[in-house]
């Protein structure tokens, strides 16, 4: 390692070139050096060879003869750093300029994993030149570990502001869950940018401390970039690089490092690299939506948290009547406490699986098309429970402590509410149009959504008879509203509960029966979804609070405003609510209802059917429109693994092609171990202890030829490159191959043993 | 660091004394040419071999060959080590006492049937090949430089014979033996008329001022770290074979790197190939081993031991430098 920074190298430079800066007479020296040599073997049908290898001579014979031996002799190591320092300041600009870029476009794709995130992401590319400046001063390790240390805790002081209340020892762990649970481009806040650029300060630092030195020196970069284009792969699914560019460059440029850098390096680990690199790439293109997804592996740093339903409290908070309970500053809009989507037949259920909020992952269903932004603040006066007031999905809270369920966008804060409790809930509104939902479809696969355990035959029947002049789903939901809401009165003092046989007393029961046609909110709401479910609309019972009316800057919110609402699922547009209390709430317009209900007034009641137990199909299948994350079914069938034999054939091929052009460049080295490749290929792979005359000897002048140029640039102290050599490796080679047996001469091109051998 | 020209013109001398050698000693250019790396080398040559395949007339036409001067002695039983270094006599004319330089003050010393002489006489010999200098009365006389001593020992008939211990084995730098002409080459030894045996024939192509000149400068020649790792592997190799009781020294490897370093610029190569160390580590390391007593029971010898080793050990990989 120390030989090969620049000290050494240097010295050596330096004392060459000042001894023998008057060695006029190398260039004759080194023309007998090759003519000497060439004769022995060769006899004299080699004249014009040696001739030739001699005029050849002169260009390296420039490096000076040094006059005295004694030097040379006792430092073995010198021959070596001599030569490599003639070139090494444009061989170190080359190989750390090849470094950079490869280092920059693998960060750069991995960027895209993030919003906005290039800048720092292209700056943290370069760190690795922070440690090879600190290698000046301790040794390489230390500085590799110097810059991870200080990356690590940069990157903890980073996190740590996001989750202050976070046992420190899992800070940083924290963040790649986060990370793999985050929207997508993750939002370039701290915590989440902190895994991203700790692997690429990591993989930074290690190749550009590999490529200082030699020998290995290009496999670790490619390694690196191999593990950022995964990474990126895999955080975007793909969609950064959706047509293989970056993966292409990324080839191109491992290849150029491999051809032109370093040709020492083996060529087996950087084939394999840049098979998988493209193996990957065909994969992400072809298949981009069955990629692999590593969100699916990592469980989100979720909390089970039980919660008391808070629907019964509807009633109570109905008795409470003026209680103040929490002040709001922002728009009017519904504000939401919980959202209850599971129907056991005897109550609501709220989720009880909750993750750290600020970014969350997509919602079950789809979110809708059209959306508004909300921000309100609030301020807890009254409030109690564990539920968080919010507005909307929410998006962001400036609470630290709030977890979310990502489908229904219920807020919790564990600890519970406190009085004086301020924050703030930015939230997204879905916002669509009337006209937009009237030709509106519900998704038959939201299952979760009208699960209806056990419901009993009055209610399905009811719903059916309710909706069946009802063409679209809008038509069905708001002709449930209507239902639901004529004859029936809003009651604070109505028996509380939302089972099936509440509903059926609130629905049905005969007059003077205890909450026959009367309810809060919770009555209205539950059998509301409960009908719309029975028809097939997926549904879902928000509590919330109504929107009041603005004081002073304040909206008190009091508890005789809380309510609860239905909300049904619309494709494309996401969920709606209705409003079966007083048929205004913040969904559609009640022009638009009444528009639907004035048609459905005007429409003949259609013969109902004759016997019940034949009851039509709640959902018509024709206005059923299948979801659109359907996969594409002709990409998953076409057998895509016939081509792996191919492509690793082509692999093989373009290996050990690499490796010829590599050993090409590597002088009579090269062309000696292209020969060893052939006898290998030929089955006459020669014992290690024979030396290359040895072995050159049985074939014939050619191979004696190429022996000496060989043992001479193995083992002289400068070697003189014979030009010929490649030619004399291509006689041997035909020689070798004609020996070969006919099955070793087919797979010949593609045999993979030569890439095993150093 | 010594350079192709020097390396050609010493090519040259070697080629021209190993062809006027030839001219008596017909069709045994290898030992030949391994009895000059010894003596460029500033060694010793051990000839084991059987009476009558030419050792004497070798020594005496390198001699010839060199110009310089040969002395024979014929080791016995009886001889005195005073007759292999010289002695100090009286003489009457002057009345003073004068050294009278015994045989080994010459360029080449041919020492026949070293194992018949006492241990003392032998010692003696051994003596002067190390150190190069005769001591008589606490006055040291330098030997001519170069000095070859070519030792002869007869591999039978052992009965009444001193064998030389190991330890003054390694005095010498190599043990090889001349062994039976080819076919052709005895006929052509036969014919009568041929110039074979002819010491008087040998020209006179060398000085031997010219071959020590030579022989300080081929210790520069350049020999790869590869080389020398691979010259410390064969040792380590015969130290850690089972079959041998004692393994190469480290001058045994030391010389073996000097004898590569000659026997490469004999080759006209201005540095030294694995081909090198394979071609001369028979003679130059077989006789420093010692088998144990089991494989000489088997029959075992140190150079069939020394191939295995060789053959087991990998030579360095061409690299690039």
């Amino acid at each position: 390692m120390s030989r090969a920074d620049g000290g050494n190298g240097t010295a050596g430079t330096g004392d060459g070139r000042g001894s023998g800066g008057g060695a006029t007479n190398a260039p004759a020296g080194g023309s007998g050096a090759v003519g000497s040599a060439a004769n022995r073997p060769a006899s004299s049908s080699d004249r014009a060879a040696s001739g030739a290898a001699g005029s050849a001579a002169n260009r390296p014979a420039a490096s000076p003869h040094r006059p005295s031996g004694h030097a040379s002799h006792r430092a073995p190591g010198n021959t070596t750093s001599h030569r490599a320092s003639t070139h090494s300041a444009t061989d170190s600009l080359l190989k750390y300029g090849w470094v950079t870029a490869l280092l920059l476009v693998a960060s750069l794709q991995l960027a895209q994993a993030w919003d906005g995130a290039i800048l720092y992401f292209g700056l943290a590319a370069l760190t690795g030149f922070l440690a090879l400046l600190l290698k000046k001063l301790v040794p390489a390790g230390l500085a590799a570990l110097g810059v991870m240390v200080v990356a690590m805790a940069g990157g903890f002081l980073l996190a740590r502001g996001a989750s202050p209340n976070r046992d420190p020892a899992w800070v940083l762990l924290d963040t790649v869950p986060r990370l793999l649970t985050a929207a997508r481009p993750a939002p370039a806040t701290p915590e989440l940018l902190v895994p991203g650029l700790l692997l690429i300060i990591g993989i930074s630092t290690g190749a550009v401390l590999s490529v200082a030195r030699r020998g290995t020196a290009l496999f670790v970069p490619a390694l690196g970039a191999a593990a950022l284009y995964v990474s990126a792969a895999l955080l975007t699914t793909g969609r950064a690089d959706r047509y293989g560019l970056v993966a292409l460059t990324l080839v191109v440029i491992l290849a150029l490092g491999w051809l032109v850098l370093d040709r020492r390096g083996p060529v087996l680990p950087p084939a394999v690299l840049a098979t998988a690199l493209a193996a990957l790439t065909l994969l992400t293109f072809v298949l981009p939506t069955n990629g692999f997804e590593p969100r699916r592996l990592v469980t989100p740093p979720v909390t089970d948290i039980a919660i008391s339903n808070p629907l019964p409290q509807l009633a109570s908070w109905a008795a409470q009547g003026e209680a103040e309970l929490f002040r709001v500053r922002g728009p009017e809009v519904p504000l939401r406490l919980v959202t209850l989507s599971r129907y056991s037949g005897a109550s609501w259920e709220a989720a009880s699986t909750y993750g750290p909020l600020g970014v969350v992952d997509a919602p079950d269903l789809p979110t809708g098309g059209k959306f508004q932004d909300a921000s309100v603040d609030l301020r807890i006066t009254g409030l109690q429970g564990e539920w968080l007031p919010g507005v909307g999905r929410p998006q962001a809270v400036s609470l630290s402590n709030a977890m979310v369920d990502p489908d229904t966008g219920s807020l919790v804060v564990a600890e519970g509410l406190r009085t004086g409790l301020s924050y703030t809930v930015r939230g997204v509104l879905e916002t669509p149009s009337d006209t937009d939902l009237v030709e509106a479809q519900v998704p038959t696969t939201a299952t979760k959504y009208t699960a209806l355990p056990r419901l009993p035959f009055t209610l399905s029947e009811y719903a059916r008879q309710a909706t069946q002049n009802a063409r679209t789903p809008y038509e069905k939901a708001v002709a449930l509203e209507q239902v639901v809401r004529l004859n029936r009165r809003p009651d604070a003092e109505a028996p509380v509960g939302s089972s099936y046989a509440r509903l059926e007393t609130f629905l049905f029961g005969s007059p003077g029966e205890s909450g026959a046609g009367a309810g809060t909110a919770e009555q209205f709401a539950s059998a509301y979804a409960v009908l719309a479910r029975a028809v097939g609309l997926p549904t879902r019972v928000v509590v919330g609070f109504q929107p009041v009316p603005e004081e002073n800057g304040e909206r008190i919110v009091r508890a005789a405003d809380a309510t609860a609402w239905p909300e049904v699922y619309f494709s494309g547009f996401g969920w709606v609510a209705f409003d079966p209390v007083s048929g205004n709430g913040s969904g559609p317009s009640a022009a638009s209802k009444r528009e639907v209900l004035n048609r459905l007034a005007s429409t003949t009641a259609k013969p109902t059917p004759t016997s019940l137990a034949s009851v039509p199909p709640l959902v018509q299948p024709t206005a059923v429109d299948p979801d659109a994350v359907a996969a594409p079914e002709a990409a998953k069938s076409f057998p895509f693994w016939v081509f792996t034999p191919v492509l690793l054939l082509v692999a093989l091929y373009v290996a050990r092609t690499s490796r010829r052009v590599r050993l090409r460049a590597a002088g009579p080295v090269g062309a000696w171990n292209e020969v060893l490749d052939s006898l290998q290929l030929a089955g006459l792979k020669p014992k290690p202890s024979r030396t290359v005359p040895d072995v050159a000897r049985d074939w014939g002048e050619a191979g004696a030829r190429l022996a000496v140029a060989v043992d001479q640039a193995a083992f002289a102290p400068r070697p003189v490159h014979d030009e010929n050599s490649w030619r004399l490796a291509r006689q041997v080679k035909k020689a070798v191959r004609r020996k070969a047996s006919w099955w070793r001469r087919i797979v010949w091109p593609v045999d993979p043993r030569p890439l095993f051998r150093r | 660091m010594i350079d192709t020209g020097e390396v050609s013109a010493f090519r040259d001398l070697h080629t021209r004394l190993g062809d006027a050698v030839e001219s008596a000693v017909r069709g045994k250019r290898d030992v030949i040419d391994l009895v000059l790396v010894a003596m460029f080398a500033g060694g010793h040559v051990l000839l084991e071999d059987v009476p009558g395949t030419g050792k004497t007339t070798l020594a005496r036409a390198v001699a010839g060959a060199l110009g310089g001067v040969s002395r024979r002695v014929q080791f016995t039983p009886d001889l005195l080590p005073s007759d292999v270094t010289g002695t100090s006599v009286y003489d009457p004319q002057t009345g003073q006492i004068r050294f009278r330089p015994g045989p080994v003050f010459a360029n080449i010393v041919l020492a026949d049937e070293i194992n018949r002489a006492a241990a003392k006489t032998q010692s003696a010999l051994l003596e002067v090949m190390e150190e190069r200098t005769v001591t008589i009365d606490g006055v040291g006389h330098s030997v001519p430089d170069p000095f070859l001593v070519v030792a002869t020992q007869n591999p039978i008939d052992l009965d009444g014979t001193y064998r030389l211990p190991e330890a003054q084995l390694d005095r010498f730098m190599l043990r090889t033996s001349i062994g039976y002409p080819s076919v052709e080459d005895e006929l052509d030894v036969l014919r009568p008329g041929s110039g074979a045996g002819r010491i008087a024939d040998v020209r006179t192509v060398s000085s031997p001022r010219e071959v020590s000149s030579f022989s300080g400068r081929l210790a520069l020649l350049h020999v790869a770290d590869p080389i020398l790792q691979y010259i410390s592997a064969l040792g380590t190799g015969t130290r850690t074979d089972e079959r041998l009781r004692l393994g190469t020294s480290t001058r045994g490897l030391r010389t073996l790197v000097r004898c590569a370093q000659v026997y490469a610029a004999s080759k006209g190569r201005h540095f030294v190939v694995p081909q090198d160390v394979q071609d001369i580590a028979d003679p130059v390391l077989a006789h420093r081993l010692v088998l144990t007593r089991e494989s000489v029971l088997s029959g075992v010898t140190t150079s069939e031991v020394l191939a295995d080793v060789l053959s087991r050990v990998p030579v360095p990989k061409p690299a690039a430098q």
